[in-house]
């Protein structure tokens, strides 16, 4: 015989304003089933929580509802509650009269009969309930990290410091990634290579991490706790383990005039290279496109030279298999390809900005290399075309952010810094030239972050126009930038030298399928989905697979980084249980009634569906049916909605339960 | 062509390649063919062939007491042959271990039923043993598969369900639509489930559009249009017109015809980053 209770919540005003809670709860201890129903101010607090452990010993309780926020909001207070005083926690169900009802009506007559109703359905749902026990899940404390940038870095770096094994993947053939080729850092200007690189050697010496560079992910099976992770190492053609990175080898390679990637395609580098100097693994590669060994079959130059016998033309991509318990994606960003992305409707954006077909015209990560030190030219702002030092360089910000006819409709976070920046480190460079800046708002919310705007303004002189640039044309070796000043009302063209061009932050190349393969979501954009934007902000829906960085969405290095730590606080709090304890609310399989047509293995967009075979005890298969993976199940229902005989139902919340609720009404 | 079909069978019994044949009999000489299971290699003069073979036999090879027979060989039309793929997707049956003979046809029935006058599988295409030879051509690709259906979605909505109203309303739920189809193998039918009822039983008209409703989908993109469920009802329902109405969904939205193609996915369950998902606006 059931026994429920119901406790009704006042939520101070918020329900009682538009419900009558006394009137309901008069209302509701008439059902079948109810031995109490009472309505008190704040069911969440201290008091409230200690009226239902009391109401469950003195009425011997079966189950009980509560009706008041939603179960997003205090479920988890309420089952806890209701444990401490021994009543299994999945006895409890919670009734929305807040954000279902009181918040959205304004009626007190028709949202109390409202209330009444959602009441009545919980009643109905929480007596069809029965008792579930969480599911213990072992655990593999060891964390695989994708990407070796700043985040994936810090992220790696953090969990090993805490005594567990980290598996990185980078797959370039350094770490570092886009950190690694910048020039100087908002809002301080402190030198990104010089905070970077002591980082990247801890990950390369640290005894708990096991680097895989020039690697990707292949294929991950398994789930929470338990993940199979096929990496794939490309050739390198150098043995890691004999090469000393002494570098005879690149300084002897006669192809020399592949274009740098590191350098974004502003300076060259040989067939065998190091991306950078301070790479780690300071290891080289040899690119088989370039190389004339594997090219015209003639040379062998760096295999001459090398007195390690590292180099093997032989080397063939293969294969290792990392099991791991938790997955911290990484992956960054690449920039908004100007003027040969393609956007829905077929247009090319901004074609007219010249980029590509003048080569004074250029991104900001070139610009970065153009200035940093260990770029092309050695820190001397030089444009392209000529090496001439720009006396006049234009800025333009949102190219790609913004624009929802001919970009992308988000804003890119960093640009409007990161220009400012630029005309700082050029000012400082060349004291005689004009830094012009076309912006379309000025975003700088941070710390120190407005004032870094403003000291380019006011101290560095840089010419801030507010307005949009509507073309580029290139005359007598110099480019006429035609925009407007919108703050002044007029049109206005600038003759430059050189124009920079701050193109949106997109995710890196890749990472659909990546995230595919990892189950976890991502939007319109690229970027990875976060399970909850406020509360769960590093976490996936995928259970074990954490996110953090611009794979995420536009962020720049201390936020990149502030959210790598919390993602490796959140892979701790997994690997501080010797088992992970599921909620037990996913599907379950009725092994006698499936018909093992398998539909829900082909539509589990978690693979959690396995096909199993009962024997009988000689061995001889009785049946095949369907088995649900407990670890992989995140309790979605296309199982249910897809199985023709009803074979499978999520616990907690079955097809009985929900015909229950949908009875119940009047 | 039966002197060969009859020959073969002897010789698969002969040999113990099989236990047993599931082939069409007769029962009287004015009534359609029925299935008969022959076990024994003199039996095998029972075995007909002829265009009252109505029957889609591949329903048996899901019945526990004919694969109890032992190893199995199943006579099948060209459209029938169609459902043995869908089943073999589905987990259903071990294609490996039965042998199947793929019976040349020019078509059942006098006159000629509706499915076999847009067929184009006149000659089974993935048999084991093919008996005979068609001397009808196929259809062309897509020529009329679908006028009955684009014929009657001429019609007003109104006047379309006032016609399954009317239709269902004669519905006596004796479930032969699935009894005979070779699709409906889950061992408790939605509609027998108690637990909830999802499906009113009674045989009224909102049970019966239920039940046929409910039907109908879990047909979409499996069914392979045999007709054996209209050929069953009693009530004498044009059940035909509701699977094409879905047929025709599958193959416009999707390119998929149920049983054709071996590397094809099945539909249902099925996603794809191709699906446009018009459907859904």
């Amino acid at each position: 015989m059931a026994r429920i209770g119901v406790f009704i919540c006042w939520c101070g005003e918020n329900i009682a304003r538009n419900v009558d809670v006394e009137q309901a709860a008069t209302q509701v201890a008439e059902l079948p089933g109810v031995a109490c129903a009472l309505a008190y101010k704040y069911m969440c607090s201290d008091p409230g929580q200690s009226l239902i452990r009391q109401k469950i010993a003195s009425e011997h309780l079966t189950g009980i509802v509560v009706a008041s926020c939603s179960p997003h909001m205090h479920l988890r207070t309420f089952r806890k509650a209701a444990a401490a005083e021994g009543l299994n926690p999945y006895l409890v169900e919670m009734a929305n009269i807040r954000e279902h009802c009181s918040w959205v009506h304004h009626d007190r007559a028709e949202a109390t009969a409202k209330a009444v109703e959602l009441i009545r359905m919980a009643v109905a749902k929480v007596r069809c309930d029965h008792a579930l026990q969480p599911i213990a899940i072992p655990v593999t404390r060891r964390a695989l990290v994708i990407g070796g940038g700043v985040a994936g870095i810090q992220a790696a770096l953090d969990i090993a410091d805490a005594g567990y094994q980290v598996v990185v993947v980078e797959r370039e053939p350094s770490i570092g990634g886009k950190m690694a080729g910048l020039s100087e850092t908002f809002p301080t200007l402190d030198c990104s290579q010089c905070i970077l690189t002591p980082r990247m050697v801890d990950v390369g010496q640290h005894p708990n991490i096991t680097l895989h560079t020039y690697s990707e992910v292949e294929s991950v099976e398994g789930y929470l706790g338990n993940f199979k992770v096929t990496i794939r190492k490309k050739a390198r053609y150098v043995d890691v383990a004999k090469c000393t990175g002494c570098g005879q080898c690149w300084n002897a390679c006669p192809s020399k005039k592949t274009p740098s990637a590191f350098d974004y395609n502003m300076g060259t580098r040989t067939a065998i290279y190091v991306p950078f100097p301070q790479a780690v693994p300071a290891r080289p590669v040899i690119d088989r496109n370039a190389c004339l060994h594997f090219l015209k079959g003639k040379c062998g130059v760096c295999a001459k030279k090398c007195q390690a016998g590292a180099i093997n033309y032989e080397d063939q991509d293969t294969s290792v298999v990392e099991e791991v318990g938790a997955v911290v994606v990484a992956t960054g960003f690449q920039l908004y390809q100007i003027g040969k992305e393609r956007n829905g409707d077929g247009t090319v954006g901004y074609g007219e900005y010249g980029y590509g077909e003048y080569p004074d015209v250029i991104d900001s990560l070139q610009f970065e290399r153009l200035v940093s030190a260990s770029g092309p030219t050695g820190g001397e702002i030089r444009r392209p075309s000529d090496g001439q030092v720009p006396k006049t360089v234009v800025f333009i910000s949102c190219v790609g952010s913004r624009d929802n006819a001919k970009g992308l409709s988000y804003c890119s976070k960093i640009c409007c810094m990161y220009t400012a920046k630029h005309t700082m480190l050029y000012k400082h460079k060349v004291h005689d030239g004009t830094a012009h800046v076309f912006y379309m708002d000025i975003r700088a919310g941070g710390k120190n972050y407005d004032e870094f705007v403003r000291r380019a303004i006011e101290q560095d002189g840089a010419q801030y126009h507010r307005g949009r640039v509507s073309k580029i044309t290139q005359e007598n070796g110099r480019l006429i930038v035609r925009g407007v000043d919108t703050l002044v009302g007029e049109p206005l063209t600038v003759e430059a030298d050189l124009v920079v061009l701050a193109s949106a932050m997109r995710p890196a190349d890749g990472v659909e399928p990546l995230a595919q393969k990892l189950n976890v979501g991502y939007d319109e954009n690229g970027f990875l989905s976060e399970s909850h934007p406020k509360l769960r902000p590093v976490e996936t829906n995928a259970a074990g697979v954490f996110v953090c960085g611009a794979c995420q969405g536009p962020k720049d290095i201390p936020e990149s980084v502030a959210q790598a730590t919390a993602a490796a606080g959140k892979v701790l709090v997994m690997f501080g249980h010797e088992k992970l304890a599921r909620e037990p609310e996913i599907a379950k399989v009725n092994e006698t009634n499936c018909a093992a047509c398998f539909t829900c293995v082909r539509a589990c967009p978690y693979t959690a569906i396995e096909k199993a075979e009962i024997r009988d005890r000689k061995g001889n298969l009785v049946k095949r049916t369907a088995r649900v993976n407990q670890g992989l199940c995140m309790g979605c229902g296309t199982c249910v909605a897809l199985c023709p005989s009803k074979s499978v139902d999520i616990e907690g919340f079955t097809e009985q339960q929900v015909y229950a609720m949908l009875e119940s009404l009047e | 062509m039966l002197d060969e079909l009859r020959q073969t069978c002897r010789r698969l019994l002969q040999d113990g390649a099989v236990q047993a044949v599931i082939g069409y009999g007769r029962a009287s000489p004015d009534d359609p063919a029925v299935p008969v299971f022959i076990s024994k290699p003199e039996d095998v003069d029972q075995l007909v062939w002829d265009d009252r073979c109505f029957a889609n036999l591949t329903k048996y090879l899901s019945r526990k007491e004919v694969l109890s027979l032992g190893k199995l060989a199943i006579c099948v039309k060209g459209c029938d042959e169609r459902a043995l793929l869908v089943l073999e997707k589905e987990s259903q049956i071990d294609r490996s271990q039965i042998t199947v003979i793929g019976l040349a046809c020019d078509g059942v029935g006098q006159p000629r039923l509706a499915k076999c006058e847009s067929c184009d599988v006149h000659m089974p295409r993935r048999a084991d043993i093919v008996v005979g030879k068609a001397t009808v051509p196929d259809a062309d690709a897509g020529a009329k598969r679908y006028a009955e259906i684009e014929e009657f979605l001429k019609r007003t909505p109104q006047d379309r369900m006032a016609y399954w109203k009317k239709e269902l309303s004669r519905c006596v739920k004796c479930y032969a639509c699935r009894q005979v189809c070779p699709m409906c193998y889950c061992r408790q039918c939605i509609v027998d489930k108690n637990r909830p009822v999802s499906i009113s039983t009674s045989a009224t008209l909102k049970g019966n559009l239920a039940w046929q409703i409910t039907r109908a989908f879990h047909l979409a993109g499996r069914c392979v249009g045999c007709d054996e469920c209209t050929r069953a009802c009693p009530a004498g329902i044009d059940l035909r017109l509701l699977n094409l109405s879905l047929a025709k969904a599958a193959e416009e939205n999707f390119g998929y015809r149920p049983g054709m193609d071996p590397d094809a996915e099945p539909i249902i369950g099925a996603y794809s980053q191709q699906d446009h998902e018009e459907f859904i606006r």
